[in-house]
């Protein structure tokens, strides 16, 4: 291109995401599979969706369509900004860093990446189950209010991207930088809370059924970014045209503030780590022993082997490496919220809960808790090669990474139990809960060890520990589904039997010790029979998380 | 050794013998095949078809002993870098079993030597390409290997860490050790091996000691002739 500062048109961006996909998939039938698979539950999903928002329109219920467009419209927004922090990561097929040289003005940029994340699965099902809205509106209001709602769930499209690509870029450019961390812990500990409020809220409504009471708030709503764009064809049909201007503008002025707070972080994204924070020495006395160096102060109990240096490389990179970190914050918040609000929500504010309901929730707990190992040999990527020079045997391997992983996990996990315990004011129930962890964890471990060999994948080598390759974006949420279920099976027996013994006292007392007895036996089960497969298969594991150049 | 990775074959059927106490030199344009045959030599990557012997141990059916022997410097040295130094070798000395004592007195001894003490508490993360090279280099000799295999251990390393290379690799064949590294950098080449093999287009084009490899031209001449290279004449990119 001759050198005239004439910047690429919009369309090169959606040709060159395209082309990529296109590419990522050539001759991988696997990553095909995934595709079609990704795109059969997102149509599963958006017309789920749709059908469930173009219902008001159906049975002619205004107010029905109020709730409808505030209460869906809100979810979906939210849902694109905490979902890829807490689950599916963002897709970087293409890397800001990657057009850093380029003599591309920051406008085009943001204006080229923007338009390019809206070609995939997400949007593509966004954008058919809000279609939903513009049924109701045409229904309810004719063809000017379907025309405002089809133009308002553009603009929602477009306010839910630029969200997320927002929050995920600014979060991770806080993960880089190690002395903030502790600031963006807090932050996804408030972003994570968000759902708690609405989610109490809606539950406690809808429990009364008294529709009537939640339509204040869904107008509200309405009138806050995170509706605003899906209200408008409603607000016609409704005979307040006024609100239209009113809501494009609201939703205007906060997708322009999102491409601006997109746009810094992602300069700084550009520039990568050279400006995050580099150089950053460990604090610690040098005139020690390297052995010494390498195991952690707060572990003086592994022994000075193999198993031990194990432990403690994975322990220490549990803490300095972003990925890993931001798989541990998140954990914690997630552990911590959803099973309070769940309990709380399910009886607590009335009374006492069942023991299967907190069982249950337990066990979701530590099966989510375990499958952040999901994918532990892709956090390695090529450097599990010295692993696999040194011909370490795969049942140690397996052994020292769980351990490095309880001994953050384990405390967690306490914690967690100690605080649900003391929301619900039922100490006796401690037992049950500290079993059901006990147990759903040690067999996630025991199932993510499986998923860990047989579904490792790359991890692409950036600074953002959010970033994934398209087409692993649906192999990790499917594999991470596929070991929830699978460890969720595997623990159900501590949620059976809780169920029949019910307040039994006997069981109170015992469920502490069997579940984690469980648990324990599951989890060495786990390395032993994946530890022996480990041991075949090697050279393929570091092939497959070895990033392609 | 062959290897294909989907219809694109790497390595087309290698055979190569590599004599104890040689320093050997593998040679070859980028996608030549030699990160792949060294992969596959040391146990990295599944070979489709044949093994690797480490004297007389075969890497793929006796991993455990050939494996004890090799001492490995991958390409590209992705090694676990958010350790300091100090700990990356512990860590890869512990890995071999050895004894934590004699981890302590070679890893300061290696750090020392290779000019890292300094660098001391940084992350590997945080080494100049330089550094890095150099702490690979260390953990691959911190167990006294009898083989080393080293990817490409010259490029992207400044003249005075080359040249403490250089000495250290010359210090360990003397002392008995065998070296196989690859390479395009033809004076490095010329300048410390004792065996040549020249791999272009995943097969091995010339093979044989350094003398009978390059004869009475320069071993740079040998290498574009062999692999098929091209002059400029002059005319293209008359922009420039």
């Amino acid at each position: 291109m001759a050198v005239t500062g004439q910047q690429p048109p919009l369309t090169l961006f959606v040709r060159l995401k395209l082309r990529v996909m296109a590419n990522n998939m050539r001759g991988k039938a696997w990553r095909i599979v995934l595709f079609v698979l990704g795109l059969v539950f997102g149509l599963w999903w958006s017309v789920t969706a749709l059908f469930l928002l173009a219902a008001p329109g159906f049975t002619d219920s205004l107010d029905g369509a109020v709730l409808a467009s505030a209460l869906g419209g809100g979810v979906l927004v939210l849902g694109w900004v905490l979902l890829p922090l807490v689950f599916f990561g963002v897709d970087e097929t293409l890397d800001p860093a990657r057009f850093a040289l380029l003599p591309l003005r920051r406008r085009t940029l943001v204006a080229g990446l923007l338009v390019a994340a809206m070609i995939g699965i997400p949007a593509l099902a966004a954008v058919l189950a809000t279609s939903g809205l513009i049924i109701t509106a045409a229904l309810l209001g004719g063809w000017g209010a379907a025309v405002v709602q089809g133009a308002g769930t553009l603009a929602g499209l477009v306010l839910c991207v630029s969200a997320s690509r927002a929050v995920t870029s600014a979060f991770a450019t806080m993960l880089r930088s190690r002395k903030v961390r502790d600031l963006a812990a807090i932050l996804l500990a408030c972003l994570a809370a968000l759902i708690g409020p609405v989610q109490i809220g809606v539950t406690a409504l809808a429990a009364t059924a008294d529709w009537d009471r939640l339509l204040g708030p869904a107008r509200v709503i309405g009138w806050t970014p995170l509706a605003a764009p899906y209200t408008m064809g409603i607000d016609v049909a409704e005979g307040r045209a006024w609100a239209v201007p009113l809501k494009l503008l609201v939703t205007g002025v906060t997708i322009a503030g999102l491409l601006w707070w997109w746009s810094r972080t992602l300069e700084s994204a550009m520039l990568g780590a050279a400006s995050a924070g580099r150089a950053k020495a460990v604090a610690r006395d040098s005139d020690a022993s390297p052995v010494a160096q390498l195991f952690p102060r707060g572990m003086p109990w592994l022994p000075r082997d193999r198993y031990g240096a194990l432990v403690a490389r994975e322990a220490r990179y549990w803490w300095r490496d972003a990925r890993r970190r931001a798989g541990l914050i998140t954990f914690a918040v997630i552990g911590v919220v959803m099973p309070v609000m769940i309990n709380v929500t399910s009886g607590g504010l009335s009374g006492s809960v069942p023991p299967v309901v907190i069982s249950l929730t337990m066990v979701f707990v530590g099966v989510l808790g375990s499958a952040t190992l999901a994918n532990q040999f892709g956090y390695d990527g090529s450097a599990y090669a010295a692993n696999v020079v040194a011909g370490v045997p795969g049942a140690v391997e397996l052994r020292a990474r769980l351990m490095a992983f309880t001994t953050y996990l384990g405390p967690l996990l306490i914690v967690i139990a100690a605080i649900v315990a003391a929301f619900l004011r039922e100490p006796a129930s401690i037992g049950v809960m500290l079993g059901s962890l006990g147990a759903a964890y040690g067999a996630g471990l025991a199932v993510n060890l499986l998923v860990s060999l047989h579904g490792a994948y790359a991890l692409p080598e950036t600074a953002n520990p959010f970033a994934i390759n398209t087409g692993s974006g649906v192999a990790k949420s499917l594999l991470s589904i596929l070991g929830l279920i699978g460890a969720t099976a595997v623990a159900i027996p501590i949620v059976v039997v809780t169920a029949l013994a019910g307040d039994a006292p006997v069981w109170l007392a015992l469920a502490g010790p069997l579940g984690i007895a469980y648990g324990l036996v599951a989890a060495w089960l786990g390395t032993y029979v994946v530890g022996d497969m480990l041991d075949h298969q090697m050279p393929e594991l570091l092939q497959a998380v070895s990033p392609n150049r | 050794m062959v290897k294909r990775f989907d219809t694109n074959v790497a390595v087309a059927g290698i055979d190569l013998d590599v004599p104890a106490g040689s320093f050997y030199g593998l040679l070859g344009p980028n996608g030549a095949g030699k990160t792949t045959t060294l992969s596959m030599s040391v146990g990295l990557l599944r070979p489709d078809a044949g093994t690797a012997w480490v004297l007389g141990h075969d890497v793929w059916a006796d991993p455990v002993r050939a494996k004890a022997l090799l001492g490995v410097l991958p390409d590209g040295v992705r090694l676990f870098d958010r350790l300091s130094g100090a700990e990356l070798l512990a860590y890869h000395g512990l890995l071999r079993g050895m004894d934590p004592a004699v981890v302590d007195q070679r890893a300061r001894e290696l750090l020392d030597v290779l000019a890292l003490a300094d660098a001391g508490r940084t992350l590997v993360v945080d080494y100049s390409a330089g550094m890095k090279k150099k702490v690979g280099l260390a953990c691959a000799l911190l167990h006294a290997p009898r083989l080393l295999v080293l990817d490409e251990p010259f490029e992207a390393v400044d003249p005075v860490s080359g040249a403490l290379i250089r000495d250290i690799l010359h210090r360990y064949v003397a002392g008995g050790g065998t070296v196989i590294f690859s390479s395009h950098v033809m004076e490095v080449v010329e300048r410390l091996c004792t065996h040549v093999a020249i791999m272009a287009q995943g097969t091995i084009k010339r093979v044989g000691t350094l003398d009978e490899v390059r004869g009475d031209r320069s071993l740079e001449d040998v290498f574009v002739e062999v692999v098929g290279g091209r002059t400029a004449t002059g005319e293209e990119l008359a922009w420039l």
